[in-house]
């Protein structure tokens, strides 16, 4: 049995090894893009802030390709896929079969329609080739313009900071990641960001990016401008589905897989950023992750179903701890809302209560009690009793019983 | 000895536990991994874990 993988990602390489690992006999061929062998791509923000060198930005060498005796074509791009001959045109020339095909394909980063935006000076963030290109065009352009205040730009951001460069932050929102925090904390977390030397522009349209030839600044819809040498769009990811469609395969924002990852030809999987399932596009890590090894025992012949991933409670923002659980903007009434904020030290929590039962809550600056109040969550257990008190920073939890 | 997350993946290290596929041997706490340890399951470095609660 042959099986063929269409990226070198976190998906492509994950589904390798966890077939590896179910099967010694198995013929596995990964087909990559890029140049590089895998390196997980939050890596590449601590390469761009220069906290980690080159060699730490991979994680799985040319000899883990070796001893896992997956063969990796570097720079060998599937160009075509035919489903009805099990076969996938490689580099738009020669063609190789397969018993089963796994389209880890990943996403490309979204980049809206803008007036200039293929200036010289316009950069999006997504291979280590970027981060070079990004690095080397930042010695010499010293004003850089975030275009998208999303956990990627923010972070963007920060690394560009660190190279001791001039920031700003543009989003369109009226405050920073507005599905995972309220206007209090996200407030804290914009003050916390201007500390570190980051400008931060809200509710502004981008309209064009201005200059002659290079990148001179941007004109926003609202009016006003600002000026810059640089600009990196950080406006979200959309699903590599290309190829899946050209091959008939159903695809809508993703390749449509079902619980199975399996599309909807027989022998062809898909997992990681280019997947909708259920009508989600995921998009996380931890998700692609939990596709692979799925995508994986699929291939193998076995039976497992992918129900979702949950996400991790905690995730840090640009060095700042942020959790967000269950519903934290309720808009509409007969919801309960108690806060506590220690601005000076960055601290902010907020439950949102329902009837008695937590049923969302936000922590900021700290991770003590997330898990706690995550659990309480789950459990729809009442806790008005100790609703305020539990906001309190040596609050014991084992108080509180059904 | 405390576990930490890798907050890309969600992995776990446990220092009871080591990562003896990596060299690593059990009792061995976070804080002592050697500096190019990365994440067995995602492969990003330390300094994506964190510290659980």
């Amino acid at each position: 049995m042959r099986v063929i993988a269409v990226g070198n990602g976190l998906a492509g390489v994950i589904s390798a090894k966890t077939i590896r690992e179910l099967s010694r006999d198995v013929e596995i061929d990964v087909f990559a893009l890029e140049r590089y062998h895998y390196y997980p791509r939050p890596n590449l923000i601590e390469f761009l802030a220069g906290n980690i060198p080159l060699e730490r930005v991979f994680a799985f060498s040319k000899e883990w390709y070796g001893s896992q005796r997956i063969r990796v074509h570097l720079e060998t791009p599937v160009t075509k896929i035919f489903p009805q001959s099990k076969e996938v045109e490689i580099e738009g020339k020669r063609k190789e079969k397969y018993d089963a095909l796994l389209l880890a394909t990943g996403s490309f980063p979204f980049v809206p329609p803008l007036e200039g935006a293929d200036k010289k000076g316009v950069f999006t963030l997504r291979t280590l080739d970027d981060a070079y290109e990004i690095l080397e065009f930042l010695e010499d352009h010293r004003k850089v313009v975030l275009i998208g205040g999303g956990l990627l730009g923010l972070e963007i951001a920060r690394a560009i900071k660190h190279r001791k460069a001039e920031v700003e932050v543009v989003e369109f929102f009226d405050r920073l990641l507005p599905r995972q925090l309220d206007e209090e904390a996200a407030s804290l977390l914009k003050t916390q960001i201007e500390n570190m030397g980051i400008k931060v522009r809200l509710g502004v349209a981008t309209q064009k990016i201005v200059g002659e030839g290079s990148v001179k600044g941007l004109k926003f819809k609202e009016g006003g401008e600002t000026k810059a040498e640089m600009a990196i769009v950080a406006a979200g990811i959309r699903p590599e589905i290309q190829m899946a469609k050209e091959a008939g395969l159903v695809t809508d924002r993703g390749i449509v897989v079902d619980d199975f990852l399996q599309t909807s030809h027989s022998d062809i999987y898909a997992a990681g950023d280019n997947v909708q399932h259920q009508g989600k596009i995921w998009g996380i890590i931890p998700a692609s992750f939990d596709q692979a090894r799925i995508a994986a025992i699929s291939i193998m012949g076995q039976k497992k179903k992918y129900q979702g991933t949950v996400p991790s409670n905690t995730l840090k923002v640009v060095g700042v701890d942020v959790a967000s659980i269950g519903l934290v903007n309720p808009e509409e009434e007969g919801y309960e809302q108690i806060r506590m904020e220690r601005k000076e030290e960055g601290i902010y929590k907020k439950v949102v209560l329902q009837e008695g039962s937590i049923i969302g809550a936000i922590w900021m600056g700290t991770k003590k009690g997330v898990d706690q109040v995550g659990r309480l969550i789950t459990q729809k257990i009442k806790v008005t009793k100790w609703k305020r008190s539990l906001l309190e920073d040596d609050f014991d939890f084992s108080v509180i019983k059904n | 000895m405390g576990k930490w997350e890798c907050t890309a993946c969600g992995y776990i290290y446990d220092p009871e536990k080591g990562d003896p596929e990596n060299g690593i041997s059990p009792g061995t706490s976070f804080e002592e991994l050697p500096d190019d340890w990365v994440c067995p399951q995602c492969g990003v470095g330390k300094e994506f874990f964190q510290k659980m609660a």
